[in-house]
């Protein structure tokens, strides 16, 4: 008899797996369990040495990335405590339940109530999905703070800022961010949305602790999808082609005063200053985390 | 039902279903093979959830998802139970931490690892050792309170108040041995006790409130009805490795879902300390509309197959028979008398098998009861000798065992003076040593003897003040080099209100990380200083970050534990040591639980009665602290004997199945600490040998 539920495949052929075969790391390559995302395409487009330190070598370098640490430390515990609160929100926890105490986090909160990301849409709300699809060979991963979806309609990726500025719009525009979150969400979205998602039912929204009130919205589109395609695919297609023992040193150095590699390659003693951070590059060095580099958290 | 390769009993279109069998027949594959055929059958991903016991077993699931053949995918969660149960509370914190009575709800919680949570007992056991409450039992105070958060985990998962600890271990350990024990018992409770409320006063949670939180949830309607919601599809690879709380949750939950697929591996059950339950998830088949039984091994040759026969036979396995006479086990023993005779041994087979017979490392394992430094030196360094690439793991070595952990710490105690350490001179020899590039042990030696003042007004003396002589000695670049050290250290020493995770991550990058200084270039050091850094800052945030305490006097506390050698190295062998094309040297366990096939085995000191005997832990009892024993019952020797051979010939066949082609026994007269070695193992082997005689390397004939 052949069964027809989860089980189906039962009655098949028997494939097995012995993991001990395959995805061996060769020096010099991607590790089996690599997969791109704004990360560490950003780390390439900033760097191609730090790009190959972090994610081909795993290179730990636990020198500072800006100073003074303390504030970064805030900074960055800062960021991850009103992620964790809009979260519960989402999740229906009552807002009763939630009400921070101190600033900035109170501020934050008050903003985030008052004047959330405009035009929502309400049917579906999902805090902390992750999507990939494939690309060039690899997967492509992106890792969104809240999908709001109106299944067959539009499709709203929002993505909480809490850089201490607003970074200006030519900046956001830049950050491989803007390029990968709808191009995955594009491809990999369907099941979500119940069918296709044409790119024009796409919007990202950046929203900013700093500036509630000014939101960065920023349109999809079929021709947007196309050149991000080809972007993210040539930016793929040359990091796989790159054989050099020593991938080049970014040329303007005010990339290695933020660089933790910085004493690794000859380039300055002290940790910039978080003051003279751009904020997108502000924000960015705490969304990345060391899981990116290794397995998922665990 | 007749699959391919199994036998199918149950429903004819089953929801839920257990695949069992030995290791290697293919059970993790079909679990893949169902979780893509869920996914082509318009599963959405985020539905589908796979729970393992520990990383590594998720490292096929993660190989499969990651694959970029798989088109457009949302995210298959693969995960512990323990670390979802984290993740649950730590979101829906809000909702449980006033009734679990922890203080100041409103604020967050702090998880503690297993470090933390024993150094946040650790005053109220020193207390207790002071006043003599533990005077019955002889284990260090770091021990007592290992094993009393141990307790508290195990109460956690046998759904018991903790109080309730004392009064299981009284009544296993019986009326007719020594009373003092049960005094023993009592003082843990306390401490216990007073521990817990140090943690709910700060709302620290150790794995056993995680734990009790998470049930907590459970028991919320709308929050039980959110997280069975929230999958439809199930897969629990491994469940023999999980508890009776886990296997609990997997019961309740079976109801609520479209389909689930359990695995069960024969034979498995290794984390026993952990709280496995093999008995629990095999049990698990009756809650499930089919059983499919898997048994044809993809891995093990006749020979193996074989020896599996006489090492079952040997065990006295319910309705084994030895093998025919004749056979052809695929194993070698060699004797030898002395240790270090032995690594030679393995070390030259090694050589044969790689470069004589192409086998490739990574299809090599050298396995031990223990892997102790020695043991992975002297190994690795023979290796090294014959050009053959190893990794090895190391679970469980200290963070002040680690040299460039050592040289940092002493560095950070040079800076801060108001610790009032005095590091040992040779200390800071080897501090400068590693630290200063270019200087060598011997000189190393004698800058420390000339300029380090313990005590002193300057602990550290300028190179400029020293005689021309030594400075000539020295040399002057090293001087300048150690100059700006010392110029950097007083300036960190000035700057007093830095936490020490900061100062250890700035020395890092500002000064022996830069060119000229030891770590440079050091990707191991880089690796071991980041461990440092992320263990410090563990240590202050979760323990401290709701007390008004200096961070001078944190980070003290911090230099007191890791030289103590409570805080082990966070290091887990990551996929690079998984993958590498190197000989893999483990503990055996380790490498069971690691779920991988390799060609070639060596086992070493097959003597010891590390293979066999359980750690001493007094005050806690893997066995006794489960839902499957009988409260009240006593534990007796025998039981004792019976549970370790059982365990022996799960960790035996266990190996064997994870071998495909030949296995190589070592054995030395002298262990490795010089004693004479004559464990269970060895006489398990002796049988087989006389039962099926064969040349032992290093003798004329067999020992018996
Ligand atoms: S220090 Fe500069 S050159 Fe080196 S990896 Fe970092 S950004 Fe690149």
């Amino acid at each position: 008899m052949t069964p027809s539920g989860p089980f189906a495949h039962l009655d098949g052929e028997r494939r097995v797996i012995d993991s001990s075969q395959d995805s061996m790391v060769r020096p010099g390559q991607l590790p089996p369990l690599f997969q791109f995302s704004q990360n560490s395409l950003q780390d390439y487009a900033d760097c191609r040495r730090r790009f190959q330190l972090r994610f081909i070598e795993g290179l730990r370098w636990p020198a500072a990335r800006s100073e003074p640490i303390e504030e970064h430390e805030q900074f960055v515990n800062h960021g991850v405590d009103f992620h964790l609160l809009v979260q519960r929100h989402l999740l229906g926890i009552p807002i009763e339940k939630l009400a921070p105490v101190e600033n900035p986090l109170a501020e934050w909160w008050d903003a985030y109530l008052h004047y959330p990301p405009p035009d929502l849409p309400t049917t579906l709300r999902l805090p902390e999905v992750q999507l990939s699809t494939p690309l060039a060979g690899y997967r492509l991963m992106a890792k969104f703070d809240l999908l709001a979806i109106d299944p067959g309609e539009r499709a709203v990726i929002v993505d909480w800022k809490t850089s201490r500025k607003r970074p200006p719009r030519d900046q956001v525009l830049n950050r491989l961010q803007t390029h990968v979150y709808p191009y995955v969400l594009a491809e990999a979205g369907t099941h979500l949305f119940g069918r296709p998602i044409a790119p024009e039912q796409i919007n990202l929204i950046y929203w900013f602790a700093a500036a509630p009130t000014d939101p960065e919205i920023l349109p999809y589109s079929a021709d947007r999808h196309a050149e991000n395609r080809a972007y993210l695919e040539g930016l793929i297609g040359e990091i796989l082609t790159i054989d050099d023992e020593i991938w080049p040193l970014v040329e303007d150095e005010f990339h290695c005063r933020y660089c933790e590699y910085r004493s690794l390659c000859d380039r300055g003693v002290r940790a910039g200053s978080l003051d003279e951070i751009d904020a997108a590059e502000e924000e960015s060095d705490w969304d990345f985390e060391w899981d990116d580099v290794e397995e998922i958290a665990f | 039902m007749n699959s391919h390769t199994g036998e199918y009993s149950g429903e004819a279109d089953p929801r839920t279903m257990l695949v069992e069998g030995p290791f290697g027949v293919g059970k993790t594959s079909f679990a893949i093979e169902t979780l893509f055929t869920w996914l082509s059958d318009g599963v959405p991903p985020e539905n589908i959830l796979v729970m393992v016991p520990q990383r590594t077993l998720a490292y096929p699931y993660w190989e499969a998802l990651r694959g970029a053949d798989y088109g457009p995918l949302g995210s298959v969660d693969v995960r512990t139970v323990n670390g979802l149960a984290k993740d649950m509370v730590n979101i829906y914190w809000p909702l449980v931490a006033g009734e679990a009575g922890f203080a100041e709800p409103e604020r967050g919680p702090h998880f503690l690892t297993l470090e933390t949570a024993q150094y946040a007992m650790a005053d109220f056991v020193d207390r207790a050792v002071e006043n003599g409450e533990f005077d019955a039992i002889n284990v260090s105070p770091q021990q007592i309170a290992r094993q009393i958060v141990d307790n508290l985990g195990k109460a956690a998962l046998m759904g018991i108040d903790y109080r309730q600890i004392p009064d299981f271990l009284t009544g296993a350990w019986g009326p007719d041995r020594p009373r003092k024990r049960v005094l023993a018992y009592q003082a843990a409770g306390r401490v216990a006790d007073a521990y817990r409320q140090y943690c709910l006063k700060y709302r620290l949670l150790d794995y056993s409130l995680q734990i009790e939180c998470f049930t907590r949830l459970l028991r919320l309607p709308d929050f039980r009805e959110a997280f069975f919601g929230a999958r439809t599809h199930l897969i629990v690879d491994h469940v023999e490795e999980e508890d009776a709380l886990t296997h609990t949750l997997i019961r309740d939950w079976l109801p609520h879902l479209d389909a689930a697929l359990l695995v069960y591996e024969q034979d498995g059950g290794y984390r026993v300390f952990l709280g496995a339950n093999p008995e629990g998830g095999q049990a698990l088949a009756r809650d499930c509309e089919g059983v499919l039984t898997l048994s044809e091994s993809y891995f093990t040759s006749p020979g193996l197959e074989a020896l599996l026969d006489e090492v079952a036979y040997s065990f006295n396995q319910p309705g084994s028979d030895p093998a025919p006479e004749g056979s052809d086990l695929a194993f070698d023993f060699a004797f030898h008398s002395y240790y270090p005779q032995m690594i030679d041994w393995v070390a030259d087979r090694i050589d044969h098998l790689v470069h004589d017979q192409g086998i490739a490392p990574k299809e090599i394992s050298v396995l031990a009861p223990f892997l102790s430094d020695a043991l992975r030196f002297s190994l690795g360094q023979k290796l090294d000798q014959r050009g053959i690439p190893h990794v090895s793991h190391r679970p469980s070595r200290a963070l002040r065992d680690e040299p460039a952990a050592r040289c940092v710490l002493t560095l950070a105690a040079l800076a801060h003076p108001e610790w009032g350490e005095r590091p040992p001179q040779a200390d800071v020899a080897q501090a400068l040593q590693l630290a200063i590039a270019g200087l060598d042990p011997v000189r190393a030696a004698l800058l420390a003897k000339v300029v380090y003042r313990p005590g002193g007004d300057e602990v550290l003396t300028a190179f400029d003040r020293i005689t021309p002589q030594m400075q000539a000695r020295i040399t002057y670049v090293v001087g300048q080099r150690y100059d700006h050290l010392r110029d950097w250290l007083v300036t960190a020493a000035a700057e007093r209100a830095t936490a020490l995770d900061h100062f250890f991550s700035r020395m890092f990058g500002e000064l022996i990380s830069q060119s000229g200084y030891g770590f440079h270039d050091d990707p191991e050091a880089g690796r071991v200083v980041a461990e440092l850094v992320e263990s410090a800052r563990k240590f202050r945030q979760s323990l401290y970050s709701d007390q008004s305490i200096d961070p001078i006097e944190i980070g003290r506390r911090y230099f007191t534990i890791v030289r103590q050698g409570l805080l082990a190295a966070l290091y887990v062998a990551s996929w690079r040591d998984e993958h590498a094309d190197a000989v893999f040297m483990a503990p055996a366990y380790t490498f069971l639980l690691r779920n991988r096939a390799v060609d070639v085995q060596f086992w070493l000191d097959v003597g010891s009665v590390g293979w066999w005997e359980r750690l001493d832990q007094p005050l806690t009892h893997p066995y006794v602290l489960s839902p499957n024993w009988p409260a009240g019952r006593i534990w007796t020797d025998s039981d004792e004997v019976v549970r370790q051979e059982e365990m022996l010939y799960k960790i035996v066949s266990g190996l064997i199945r994870r071998c495909r082609s030949h296995i190589y026994l070592g054995l030395s007269d002298l262990g490795e600490q010089g004693y004479e070695q004559r464990g269970p193992l060895l006489r398990v082997f002796q049988q087989i040998l006389r039962r099926h005689p064969q040349p032992v390397e290093g003798l004329e004939v067999s020992r018996e």
